[in-house]
């Protein structure tokens, strides 16, 4: 309970800081409907086919988070908080509960993202639940992998563009998934055509949620 | 009143005196030098002029065997090292630990490049001897090009960081989060989807029918020899880095 309870205090702590100036919600918000607009732009009025519309769309939502989720540990460094968490909270609390902002961050995001796409392109859905369940896994997988390079990123003394660089090569297995989700979910398949790749989306979250509890370790302590 | 002692040591025991170097033993080191500059001298000659089975179109492109395929193998066994090592550092903090996983990680990306090269060369002859395309959306091909990536974000991680032993903890740990998705970047991702390779569609990477009983005299030393010369690159890099470690915490050497 002691950990649960302190998991809950982190992820209210920063939910009561974001909410406060909403800088990074507001800014993630702004950068999703830019990009979308400028996909809407770059394509024309032509309509897409699902495969095209299914990369477009996972594209804009990993660049809006490996440029967005990168906030949640940098702003403890440069706030001076890292200290206070390090001596009032066990590691795994940290983790478990920045894990949990980006996963409300990201889920906003994906939501945002893909009801912003589907409307803007005037896109039917004839599957929407495969849609919604490989977003979702996508988000979880985003989610995963984002907090523990997050965290890495904040220990660089140079930060600039480090968190894609460091990102986006290891998000090519849930690109892969989830597109080919997505591009089954528009086009209408039976669900147990896009058995593969909602496993693989599982699998992936699995693996980067587990690996960053057993290494969230290593970079928190000093 | 404070009393100071001053001892008076022998003066060899003020300058530290260089020690050898704890990174391999100089008998094996020139066993196995000797060993490889045998066995790939054999392969290159044997490989480039001995019978291989005339199959269509891969006909003459089939000696690439010998060459492409050692390549992934010993990207693979450098990848392995550089995780070990990487574990090992972030149990025990040593500096030793984190030069080999550097080192292993250096030459995971320079096998992966050869990789790379000698597959497009190979694909360019034998796939698309009509387009004349490079590169083609082949899953495995394009996964390699990730894992290069990969190591590449890992060297630009480690540049971002000043202090060496943050730097090192900081770059095993991204080592290893990268490792724990490479299963999926590497076996379940291009069994997905139709590839060139054989072990497209779920099939093994490779099974019995693929590789002629003539070939495998000359595949399988091929495999053994680069991973050889990995092993040689690979110590003498860790004693070059052990080398110039030693250099800058000890300028009088």
């Amino acid at each position: 309970m002691d950990w649960i309870a302190g998991m809950w205090a982190v992820f209210r702590k920063d939910l009561r800081v974001e909410l406060r100036t909403r800088y990074a919600l507001n800014s993630l918000l702004l950068f999703v409907l830019g990009s979308l607009l400028l996909v809407l732009f770059a394509v024309g009025p032509q309509p897409l086919t699902a495969r095209v519309q299914s990369a477009l769309l996972w594209i804009v939502m990993l660049f809006a988070a490996s440029i967005g989720l990168g906030r949640s540990f940098v702003a403890e460094q440069e706030q001076g908080t890292v200290l206070l968490l390090q001596l009032n909270t066990r590691p795994s609390m940290v983790f478990a509960g920045k894990l949990l902002f980006n996963l409300l961050t990201v889920g906003l995001l994906t939501g945002l993202a893909a009801g912003a796409f589907l409307f803007l392109l005037n896109v039917e859905v004839p599957a929407p639940g495969l849609l919604g369940l490989a977003l979702a896994l996508g988000a979880v997988g985003l989610a995963g992998a984002t907090t523990l390079l997050a965290a890495l990123v904040a220990r660089a003394a140079r930060k600039g563009p480090l968190l894609p660089v460091l990102l986006l090569p290891l998000l090519i297995p849930l690109l892969v998934a989830g597109t080919s989700a997505t591009r089954k979910a528009l086009a209408g398949l039976p669900w147990i055509q896009a058995q593969d790749e909602l496993l693989t989306l599982i699998g992936f979250a699995g693996a980067t949620i587990s690996a960053s509890v057993v290494l969230f370790d290593y970079i928190w302590h000093e | 009143m404070e009393i100071r002692i001053f001892v008076l040591l022998p003066l060899r025991e003020y300058c530290t005196m260089p020690v050898a170097s704890p990174v391999v033993n100089p008998r094996l080191y020139r066993l196995v030098r000797a060993a490889v500059i045998l066995v790939l001298t054999g392969v290159i000659v044997a490989g480039l002029l001995g019978e291989i089975p005339q199959l269509d179109i891969l006909e003459q492109s089939a000696r690439n065997l010998y060459f492409h395929v050692p390549m992934w193998f010993t990207l693979m066994v450098a990848t392995i090292i550089s995780a070990y090592h990487s574990v090992r550092y972030l149990r025990s903090g040593d500096r030793m630990r984190d030069i080999r996983a550097r080192e292993a990680a250096w030459l995971a990306l320079l096998f992966g490049l050869l990789g790379i090269v000698t597959g497009m060369v190979w694909a360019r002859f034998t796939w698309y001897v009509s387009s004349g395309q490079w590169w083609n959306f082949d899953p495995k091909q394009s996964m390699a090009a990730v894992l290069l990536l990969i190591y590449g974000a890992y060297f630009v991680l480690r540049d971002s960081i000043e202090d060496p032993d943050t730097k090192g903890r900081i770059a095993a740990v991204y080592n290893l989060f990268a490792v724990a998705t490479m299963p999926f970047l590497l076996y379940i991702i291009p069994r997905q989807l139709p590839s060139l390779h054989p072990g497209g569609e779920g099939n093994p990477a490779f099974s019995q029918t693929d590789l002629a009983p003539a070939m495998r005299w000359i595949f399988y030393p091929s495999v053994l020899g680069f991973i050889g010369l990995f092993w040689l690159l690979y110590t003498q890099r860790v004693r070059l880095a052990w080398v110039q470690e030693q250099l800058r915490d000890e300028p009088e050497l």
